[in-house]
């Protein structure tokens, strides 16, 4: 009996955070990435592998943990800045996506957009050989202003003919993925690495292999910018007006308009806010992690920003921390395919898991309720 | 232990988070009668029903159905118990057919070749044919939901909980989205299947509805139980006591109306519907300041729109409407506020309120971009908040957890007091309320007539559309009466009696 007291408190208390609803945006997403990696080490182990050893080389690869050696000029701070450089247009892309969710849209055309603007400002800026101070700020406003535009175009389209943002942005991935893709192959192909040619230095968000005290490392200029404009981001929506505006138009349409809020140009507004920073994240990503397009492929940022924004409870300050573990996950995977001989799919496994269960975080917050309503009724009919 | 009762709840307890929704509650239902449960929005009524349906579990209390005590744990479990419920907002997928919603859930599996499992929808429609013609509810089962009107959809809903053969049926508010002829109809339907044998349980605060139908009845009040009368021996007036817990004036008191200066002037307005089809036609009309002009008429004849174009929902497609002898036809919705509009909508929780925002974000919802709520952009959330405490405290808004309660959570009544108390400390000079005591309960109807005659003594001028007729005759000083987008007649209250004004709603009679 009383050992069966000491379970039920026990199990209490592991709950506990999941049943307070001050706690469940934090301890949700928590308990998500916990299953899911107790589910990726059951499947390791099925592998017949080591999953302590695994997830040691994940966080290893990933600059969190040292290695035991390090190739000539490296370091864990090397990897580590690696890690934020592809960490970076994650951030944007889960702000684009967050900001689009607040306004009730769902952009799913992060890719494209990220494609368009990364382009563009590769053609504008990253070939003309203008000086860096001047082509950096360049390029990330040439990339703001045609996610911007292209986001924009998604909104005005939904508020002028009622089409619906899925749709579009869906079409325009493909229109921006086979028309740039042409021009690439036309004007800007590199013949070796069948990429678009090399951008100049100048131009790149990140300093490539900078020499600080022997070490050669890659410095993300682009980071300091993302936790920024997700701070900025944070501000926006939920102490400016514009914010509630665009948050009131996201949780009824109806009511807004009946407020005397344009609900049109709101929708318009959040689609190019939502654009620019998909914009930034394009150029950091083509501009910056890579220095090249590669013609015909749509990043899978995009995508992975949808189910990174949700892990982050399309939160800004969520979506730093959700960006930064899934990083983790994807920059880790090299390394622990090559120490622990598993598969580096095993790492897009655990992440595909993570993404799922968080995705549960709804189905989740009404289990618990019923459990709570439960236990209140239980312990009723004991005393 | 025998009863006489097929249900018994006993000392029933349930509270919510800062609200006790039933405090020891114990009623006895028989079998074969119709037991109205009655009491204001926010007094119990649809919490108990819940727990005998299983979708909330008491904190207190036992549960006898047939004399044996149960714990009900689910609505399947209650099915199972032969409990059906017809809710107020109707649970139905809009592109199924009838049948296809009645049997959701319990789909009759038929086998293809003894083998292939499929829905036997044939029989089903054929079965439900019947079942509706048993029970004078005659419905064509394979049209579709979206293709019904409002009181066919209760038809269905009605049909579902027979189909699950529900012995005891719980209607939950069922009179309050009907038109008065469709309302006798339900009535007759509801003693139709008492007089077969079901048990009825009615939730309601319509007094005449009780007093038409029911044999017994429970005044709930502020989650407690009040009594449980014999209809047939009570007056409506002891029951309306008992339900609010004070002497209840049906007529509202008010004095002589002292017009002023002309506030609304709508001229020659004109307004079409989205299939082109002009709603209201050619209507003139003014309004003073100090003078409620009450529009009434059957639903759906265009008085909505007519609110509607004077807020600038809709578009006037001809005419003008001038707002202290400004020209606000083409104005924007926000510029219309601004000039001194003030609207209570009819479809609270669509167009009134963010029922996903707290309760002080909705009480601010029309003032936000102003000082002192904002600065230059920057919102300030401690306004909010004293905003929102100062006027939950002023009009008495109920709400669980103060200005961080989610309206959603919010009782009917208590939604409809914050809309009210929203648009009142905007301090227009017009205001506009359209059916402003739709689904809100005695007590809280005299309290908004009460403010609206108020603000007309403070020198408001003020618009109000209702499907009530003894609402109309009762707050107006002016009435005009509309039918089929025009004015019939417009004239003082003093010179209409109720039999005119419904002569002239129906198009009975011309000037």
């Amino acid at each position: 009996m009383s050992k069966d007291k000491k379970k039920t408190s026990l199990r209490y208390r592991l709950i506990w955070p999941l049943r307070n609803e001050k706690w469940q945006p934090i301890s949700i997403p928590v308990a998500s990435i916990l299953v899911s990696f107790i589910a990726a080490a059951i499947i390791i182990l099925l592998l017949g592998k080591n999953p302590f050893q695994a997830f040691y080389n994940l966080f290893q690869g990933a600059g969190i943990l040292p290695k035991p050696t390090y190739a000539g000029y490296k370091s864990m701070l090397t990897d580590f800045l690696q890690l934020l450089n592809a960490m970076t247009p994650m951030v944007f892309a889960s702000l684009a996506v967050a900001v689009a969710l607040r306004a009730g849209l769902f952009n799913i055309g992060v890719s494209g957009q990220m494609l368009a603007s990364g382009f563009l400002a590769t053609i504008i800026v990253g070939y003309s050989g203008l000086d860096a101070f001047i082509a950096k700020p360049l390029v990330l406003l040439v990339g703001m202003v045609a996610g911007g535009l292209m986001g924009g175009l998604v909104g005005w389209l939904k508020y002028k003919f009622n089409i619906h943002e899925v749709v579009t942005t869906i079409m325009l991935n493909y229109i921006s993925q086979y028309v740039i893709s042409f021009f690439i192959h036309m004007y800007y192909i590199d013949p070796i690495s069948r990429q678009s040619k090399y951008i100049t230095e100048a131009a790149r968000l990140t300093l490539v292999n900078v020499e600080i005290a022997n070490m050669k490392m890659n410095i993300p200029l682009g980071f300091i910018l993302a936790i920024a404009i997700a701070v900025f981001i944070k501000f926006l929506m939920d102490k400016t007006v514009v914010g509630f505006e665009i948050k009131a138009v996201g949780s009824n349409r109806n009511a807004a308009k009946y407020t005397g809020i344009k609900v049109g140009s709101n929708t318009v507004l959040a689609m190019v806010i939502s654009g620019g920073l998909a914009g930034l994240a394009g150029v950091t990503y083509y501009l910056g992690y890579f220095g090249s397009i590669q013609p015909k492929v749509l990043t899978n940022i995009g995508f992975d920003s949808i189910a990174v924004a949700l892990l982050g409870n399309a939160h800004p300050v969520g979506i730093i921390f959700s960006s930064f573990l899934i990083s983790i996950i994807d920059q880790g995977s090299t390394y622990m395919s090559s120490q622990a001989g598993i598969r580096q799919e095993i790492a897009s496994v655990i992440i595909g898991l993570i993404l799922l269960f968080s995705a549960c975080s709804a189905y989740v917050k009404y289990k618990v309720s019923r459990l709570k309503d439960k236990e209140v009724d239980r312990k009723d009919s004991e005393s | 232990m025998m009863s006489d009762y097929i249900v018994e709840m006993k000392h029933i307890t349930k509270r919510f988070p800062g609200i006790v929704a039933n405090d020891d509650v114990s009623i006895g239902i028989k079998k074969g009668e119709i037991f109205a449960l009655l009491g204001e929005n926010g007094a119990g009524k649809s919490t108990l029903m819940s727990i005998l349906c299983g979708m909330y579990e008491p904190d207190e209390g036992e549960i006898y159905i047939r004399g044996e005590k149960v714990q009900i744990s689910s609505p399947n479990h209650a099915a199972n118990l032969n409990i059906g419920m017809v809710h107020q907002h109707f649970k139905l997928v809009e592109d199924y057919t009838i049948t296809e919603n009645i049997i959701l859930g319990v789909e009759p599996i038929s086998k293809f070749a003894g083998l292939f499992p499929y829905v036997g929808i044939r029989n089903a429609n054929r079965k439900i044919e019947e079942l509706s013609k048993n029970f004078g509810l005659e419905v064509d089962p394979t049209k579709r939901i979206a293709d019904l009107t409002v009181s066919m959809q209760q038809r269905v809903e009605i049909l579902k909980v027979l189909y699950r053969e529900a012995e005891i049926l719980i209607f939950d508010e069922p009179t309050a989205v009907l038109t008065p002829q469709e309302i006798d109809f339900l009535l007759g339907i509801i003693e139709g299947l008492r007089n077969s044998g079901k048990t009825i349980i009615l939730i309601t605060h319509k007094l005449e509805e009780i007093k038409k139908v029911a044999d017994r009845c429970a005044v709930l009040n502020k989650g407690k139980l009040i009594d449980v009368l014999d209809v047939k021996t009570t007056s409506t007036n002891l029951m309306a006591q008992l339900m609010i817990g004070r002497e209840v004036s049906f007529e509202s008191e008010k004095a002589p109306a002292q017009f002023k200066e002309e506030v609304l002037k709508v001229e020659q307005l004109t307004v079409k519907n989205e299939d082109g089809f002009e709603v209201v036609k050619d209507v003139s009309f003014t309004i003073r300041s100090g003078e409620i002009f009450a529009i009434a008429g059957v639903a759906d004849n265009g008085q909505v729109e007519i609110a509607d174009a004077i807020a600038g929902l809709v578009k006037a497609s001809g005419g003008n409407i001038f707002l202290n002898g400004q020209d606000i036809t083409n104005d924007s919705i926000r510029n219309r506020t601004e000039s001194g509009i003030s609207y209570v909508p009819e479809d609270r929780q669509r167009f009134g309120l963010f029922l996903d925002f707290d309760v002080a974000t909705n009480l601010a919802s029309k003032q936000y971009y102003k000082e002192p709520f904002s600065n230059k952009g920057i919102l300030n959330k401690q306004e909010f908040d004293q905003f929102g405490s100062q006027l939950i405290d002023k009009y008495d808004i109920r709400s669980g957890q103060g200005i961080k309660t989610q309206v959603r959570s919010m009782s009917g009544g208590n939604q409809q007091k914050a809309i009210i108390a929203r648009e009142i400390e905007l301090q227009s000079p017009l205001m506009i309320f359209v059916q402003p005591t739709r689904g809100v309960d005695i007590g809280a109807i005299e309290n908004i007539h009460k403010m609206i005659i108020e603000q007309r003594d403070q020198g408001k001028a003020i618009l109000l559309v209702s499907l009530e007729l003894d609402e109309i005759m009762n707050v107006a000083d002016t009435i005009g009466v509309i039918y089929n987008g025009q004015f019939q007649k417009i004239a003082s209250s003093e010179s209409l009696t109720t039999n005119e004004v419904g002569e002239y709603m129906m198009g009975a009679k011309h000037e």
